[in-house]
């Protein structure tokens, strides 16, 4: 018997996959297609103080091996995810992970006040490229990345978890930053900024212009920013960006992740999360690994 | 749900236009006009999404579905390449699709494209009219003349029936109880209005730009009326038919 769990700066997951916050919903959508309680755990759509309705459609653009998204946060504020949503979630035996974003950093503490120890964990959304305020400004420098990660570990009561966007200098001191604050994990990379246009009407597809690029596209990219990251600190990290198959997901753990989340790769195949979870324990079997603890880092330089 | 698809036709209908026709007997069972199925094309990272494609015929005696798409990209273009008896990996069906109203004075009004999904509603109630407008060429005439009761024809080109828009081939909407639309945001909103000046009930399929499909990327989002307030509803879940008078065009 292969020891799939894993901790996460304080979270036990039974197993190391779990789902990207913004792509998937608060679990509903999915629990047709299999039984939740399988993943490791689910990460909700991002949430904000109020109700937002988002921005303007068009919100996607397919790119090459990807999708560009600027959805802009559009959710029922943490509230109505107390009331209505996670009672639900609450249903299957998995971990419970709130994405919280806001746009000063009293937002977020009033959040993770109010989410108190109702959820598993708080991954503190400091990278979302497509709100005006707030978001990824917070995630760009390494004094305000410590700054907001002290005040609102001061609220937790539950495991913080802080989620890097790539779109800095240098990731590997932006994640000093959130350990030295009091982060407890790391989860890496968010969207890469990106922006496509129509030759024909010669606009930008999105109605925001610039959006998130995600999907097998940015893979490398977040392969390497883990790599970088887990060299330089040691707390856990949750590893994603284009992860739609075993193989990247082991990839990820090999470059120093604990565990992955599977993001775009739902909107393509529902069941991509249970695939990646039987293809890592097939892997493990297949190379007479004990736990998945044995291949963390476990990359021959 | 999600199945593998066998190809029992797929052919050319008109230039850039095509037809497909699958074997799929459990998602026929759940199947109703206005609903669409969400495509894979083929297995690689590029294109990476899902199509999303109006299902256009319901054939519950030979548990097969019919799509109606046009080639406007990679996507689709692939799509074209694939051959009778190929299988592809289809969702569905997705969506609310349309509620019909049977022994109640209908009309069915589309453009271009959007006329596929009309067919099956003509071939479900016994007493309706269709207006379809095209640019140039045409496709499915055929089918509608012989389940519809009238058939009114617009081309941009003046090719085939009246010159100009189908929108200003209508002489008398209030004839009519309920109406079933489906094509471009403009005609849509045309006929929102010819609608709402009679009090003719109208219901619409919006298109979008669409991700997952089945309601968890929240990108394909349509400002619906509720009261005084509007709300980004999903047009993969929450629709894609909505009753026009709710259909805020004006963003």
């Amino acid at each position: 018997m292969i020891n799939m769990s894993v901790d996460i700066g304080g979270i036990n997951l039974k197993n190391p996959v779990l789902t990207a916050s913004g792509t998937f919903g608060f679990g509903r959508e999915y629990s047709g297609y299999y039984d939740l309680s399988k993943l490791g755990g689910i990460v909700v759509k991002g949430l904000t103080l109020e109700p937002r309705e988002g921005n303007k459609p068009p919100r996607i653009a397919e790119t090459p091996a990807g999708i560009l998204n600027s959805v802009g946060l559009q959710n029922p504020g943490v509230e109505y995810f107390i009331k209505k949503e996670l009672p639900f979630l609450r249903e299957f035996d998995t971990a419970v992970i709130a994405n919280i974003a806001g746009s000063t950093v009293e937002e977020y503490c009033i959040m993770a006040e109010k989410l108190g120890s109702l959820v598993d964990g708080i991954e503190l959304n400091i990278s979302c490229p497509n709100v005006k305020e707030g978001g990824a400004a917070f995630g760009v420098s390494a004094e305000s990345v410590y700054n907001i990660t002290r005040k609102v570990k001061e609220q937790c009561k539950v495991p913080l978890i802080v989620k890097l966007t790539p779109n800095v200098t240098d990731i590997k001191e932006i994640a000093v930053a959130a350990l030295e604050g009091g982060a407890d994990a790391l989860s890496l990379i968010n969207t890469l900024l990106g922006m496509a246009i129509d030759i024909n009407s010669r606009k930008p597809i999105l109605a925001n212009a610039v959006g998130g690029l995600s999907g097998p596209a940015i893979k490398p990219v977040a392969v390497r920013m883990v790599w970088q990251v887990a060299q330089a600190v040691n707390i856990p990290i949750i590893g994603m960006g284009g992860i739609a198959c075993w193989q990247d997901a082991i990839e990820f753990i090999l470059a120093g992740a604990d565990a992955v989340s599977v993001g775009t790769a739902n909107f393509v195949n529902p069941y991509a999360p249970m695939e990646i979870l039987e293809g890592i324990e097939n892997y493990l079997i297949n190379n007479q690994f004990g736990s998945i603890n044995e291949i963390k880092g476990n990359i021959r330089l | 749900m999600q199945r593998m698809c066998k190809i029992i036709e797929n052919r050319e209908l008109c230039r850039d236009v095509y037809e497909m026709r699958l074997e799929c007997p459990e998602i026929v069972q759940e199947s109703k006009p206005g609903q669409f199925l969400h495509i894979k094309i083929n297995k690689s990272a590029d294109p990476l999404l899902r199509r999303p494609i109006s299902i256009s015929r319901i054939y519950r005696d030979t548990g097969c579905i019919s799509i109606v798409y046009q080639c406007v990209g990679k996507g689709t273009e692939e799509m074209a390449a694939l051959k009778q008896g190929e299988y592809i990996d289809v969702i569905g069906p997705l969506g609310n699709g349309f509620t019909l109203f049977q022994r109640k004075k209908s009309a069915v009004i589309g453009g271009g494209i959007g006329i596929a999904p009309l067919l099956e509603i003509v071939a479900e109630l016994t007493d309706c009219d269709a207006y379809l407008g095209f640019r140039d060429n045409t496709f499915k005439l055929d089918e509608f003349a012989s389940a519809c009761k009238e058939l009114h024809i617009a081309t941009e080109d003046g090719s085939l029936g009246s010159r100009g828009n189908v929108t200003d081939i209508i002489k008398d909407i209030k004839k009519y109880e309920i109406v079933y639309a489906c094509g471009p945001k403009a005609m849509l909103k045309r006929i929102k209005e010819l609608c709402a000046e009679k009090n003719v009930k109208c219901f619409i399929s919006i298109e979008e730009r669409m991700g997952c499909g089945i309601g968890a990327c929240l990108v394909c989002a349509c400002k619906i009326k509720e009261g005084d307030a509007w709300h980004y509803k999903k047009v993969c879940t929450d629709g894609p038919v909505f009753e026009a008078s709710e259909v805020d065009f004006d963003d």
